[in-house]
């Protein structure tokens, strides 16, 4: 076993290297200080040593919630049967690695992005679906009181949309809005359960 | 087909039936045969197998059945729509292995391969509901908890039911299988009551999911030797999995189909895109944990069923109905276990009541 260069979090934003010379026993006392359950700590430590490495050094850098563990464990072995690819080069592609590198935001907020990132993988054409609905959503500048609420990850074909309103004058100020974008609102309903070719167009 | 078997269990009172005494004819010499007082506790998952359903699949029990051998299709719901099919259960389990099977979640409780010895009394039924409805044309298939040809050399059943089928002018029998065991049917006569079925996938789905079936090509070539023997041949595309290149392998697999088989001998093409419980795909994850075919883009349905996004589905749908139109343009086409709105959206029609289509389906 040669020792594994982990990187390592310090105080105050400092970043150091440690030489582990087990990585399976820094995954163990990782997954003990987490009371991460022993059916995924298997699976862990099932994985080739190279993508159980860099995955605890993920891990590690996100400071990773047991839960935000799971969820990676599982996504991340899905997309390694899915592409037949190796999970330690699915953590190195650009948006997972920018993630990694970068300094910006809650160590929460770049775990969450880090989630999203997998499932953007994981999911490509219902990722892509997704933005595109946001983006013609958003593009519609419908007024304060109006939502337009997609399925939870698209898991349905119904588009909700949500009014509030403290009097009659805002109610009907933001039907009229709704009535003005009639079109492009059915155009995004049609979207979620209509052909792919909509979502081309 | 070279199926293993581990064992053969017989039921006592099975002991001196002509199914028993044809399994103990044709099977292996290395398989052993016992007897027991109860074949259904021969059935039971057994205890400390790696995989129970695996090994439920390797032991045939010969017994008798208990409840009706005829009964609605399973797969029937009024959120779908339906094609009016009814089911004759006449063996339970299958020794092939797809991944992607219902089977897995359905028969997890008594996986054992069991095939029922006191098959003549579900053509007493089928006698019965033929005279309860009259004028009415019934389709009926034996392939919902097993593969209807599967072993057919072993138990021989099929000569039976295409001889039943033959003589009767208001039933249709469809044998569904993922097998090229034809050997058996073209002994027989099937004047034209009989469909055989093939479920067909691309090379990818059979490579990667469908563990010891007969290939694509295989299918293909029986279903043009059962048609030239005087049976019906249906397709079922059943399940379509939505993954990166399907529609062209889809495409493909038509192409094939349609240069073996003469588009308008045709019955029927059935369609469903793959749809699992969270539990069957917990089970299949953990039995083909290396299999991308059940790692789709999949979404929870109203039903509570995973399936492809809508519009990926629909999309794939319209291109393998596209494709199939371009051929067979008169042949009846329908999907199973899809909502309404889909059926509207890749048909272009409201889908018929599930009489009207069994009849249609029944009538050819």
């Amino acid at each position: 076993m040669f020792p594994l260069p982990v990187f390592r979090e310090g105080g105050q934003g400092v970043r150091y290297l440690e030489l582990v010379v087990s990585d399976t026993a820094a995954i163990r006392a990782w997954a003990a200080e987490r009371h991460l359950p022993e059916t995924h700590l298997a699976r862990w430590l099932k994985m080739a040593e190279r993508d159980r490495a860099a995955l605890l050094a993920i891990a590690r850098a996100l400071r990773l919630s047991t839960g935000a563990l799971v969820t990676a464990l599982a996504t991340l072995e899905e997309i390694s049967v899915r592409e037949s690819c190796a999970i330690e080069s699915v953590l190195a592609r650009d948006p997972i690695a920018r993630i990694i590198k970068g300094r910006a935001g809650t160590a929460p907020a770049r775990a969450k992005a880090f989630l999203e990132a997998l499932r953007a993988i994981r999911y490509p054409r219902l990722a892509e679906a997704a933005r595109k609905l946001e983006a013609e959503i958003a593009a519609l500048h419908l007024p304060r009181g109006v939502s337009v609420v997609l399925p939870k990850d698209l898991g349905a074909d119904q588009l909700r949309v949500e009014l509030q309103a403290g009097d009659g004058a805002g109610l009907k100020r933001l039907i009229g809005a709704l009535y003005a974008n009639t079109e492009a609102l059915a155009h995004n309903a049609d979207m979620l359960g209509c052909g792919e070719d909509r979502l081309r167009k | 087909m070279n199926f293993e078997l581990d064992a053969i269990v017989i039921e006592d009172r099975c002991r001196s039936s002509a199914l028993a005494a044809r399994v103990i004819e044709k099977v292996p010499p290395h398989v052993p045969v016992s007897y027991v007082a109860d074949g259904r506790e021969a059935a039971l998952p057994q205890t400390g197998a790696r995989d129970p359903f695996g090994a439920g699949k390797r032991r045939m029990v010969v017994l008798n059945r208990r409840s009706p051998f005829l009964m609605a299709c399973p797969s029937g719901s009024a959120e779908f729509a339906c094609c009016g099919y009814l089911v004759l259960t006449l063996a339970s389990n299958c020794p092939m292995d797809c991944s992607y099977c219902f089977l897995q979640e359905y028969l997890a409780g008594n996986p054992g391969f069991q095939v029922y010895a006191n098959y003549a009394d579900a053509l007493d039924e089928l006698e019965r509901l033929a005279k309860r409805a009259p004028g009415r044309h019934l389709r009926v298939g034996t392939g919902e908890l097993a593969d209807s040809l599967a072993f057919d050399r072993i138990t021989g059943m099929s000569r039976d039911l295409v001889e039943f089928f033959a003589a009767r002018d208001g039933l249709t029998l469809e044998l569904k299988t993922k097998t090229a065991e034809i050997d058996n049917l073209l002994k027989v006569d099937p004047k034209s009551h009989t469909i055989v079925a093939w479920t067909l996938s691309p090379d990818a789905v059979f490579r990667n999911s469908e563990h010891r079936t007969a290939s694509p090509s295989a299918r293909i070539k029986s279903a043009r030797r059962v048609l030239e023997a005087g049976y019906r041949a249906g397709f079922h595309l059943d399940p379509i999995i939505a993954y990166a290149g399907a529609g062209r392998d889809y495409g493909e697999l038509l192409d094939e189909l349609f240069d073996f088989v003469p588009p308008e001998r045709i019955a029927f093409f059935s369609m469903g895109t793959m749809r699992m419980t969270p539990g069957l795909r917990t089970a299949a994850r953990e039995r083909f944990s290396s299999d991308p075919m059940l790692l789709g883009e999949e979404v929870l349905s109203p039903d509570g069923r995973l399936r492809a996004f809508a519009p990926i589905r629909i999309a794939l749908y319209r291109e393998i109905v596209g494709r199939i139109k371009a051929s067979a343009p008169k042949v009846p086409m329908y999907l199973c276990m899809e909502q309404p709105g889909v059926y509207r959206r890749v048909l272009g029609a409201e889908p018929p009541s599930a009489a009207a289509l069994g009849d249609l389906l029944a009538r050819g």
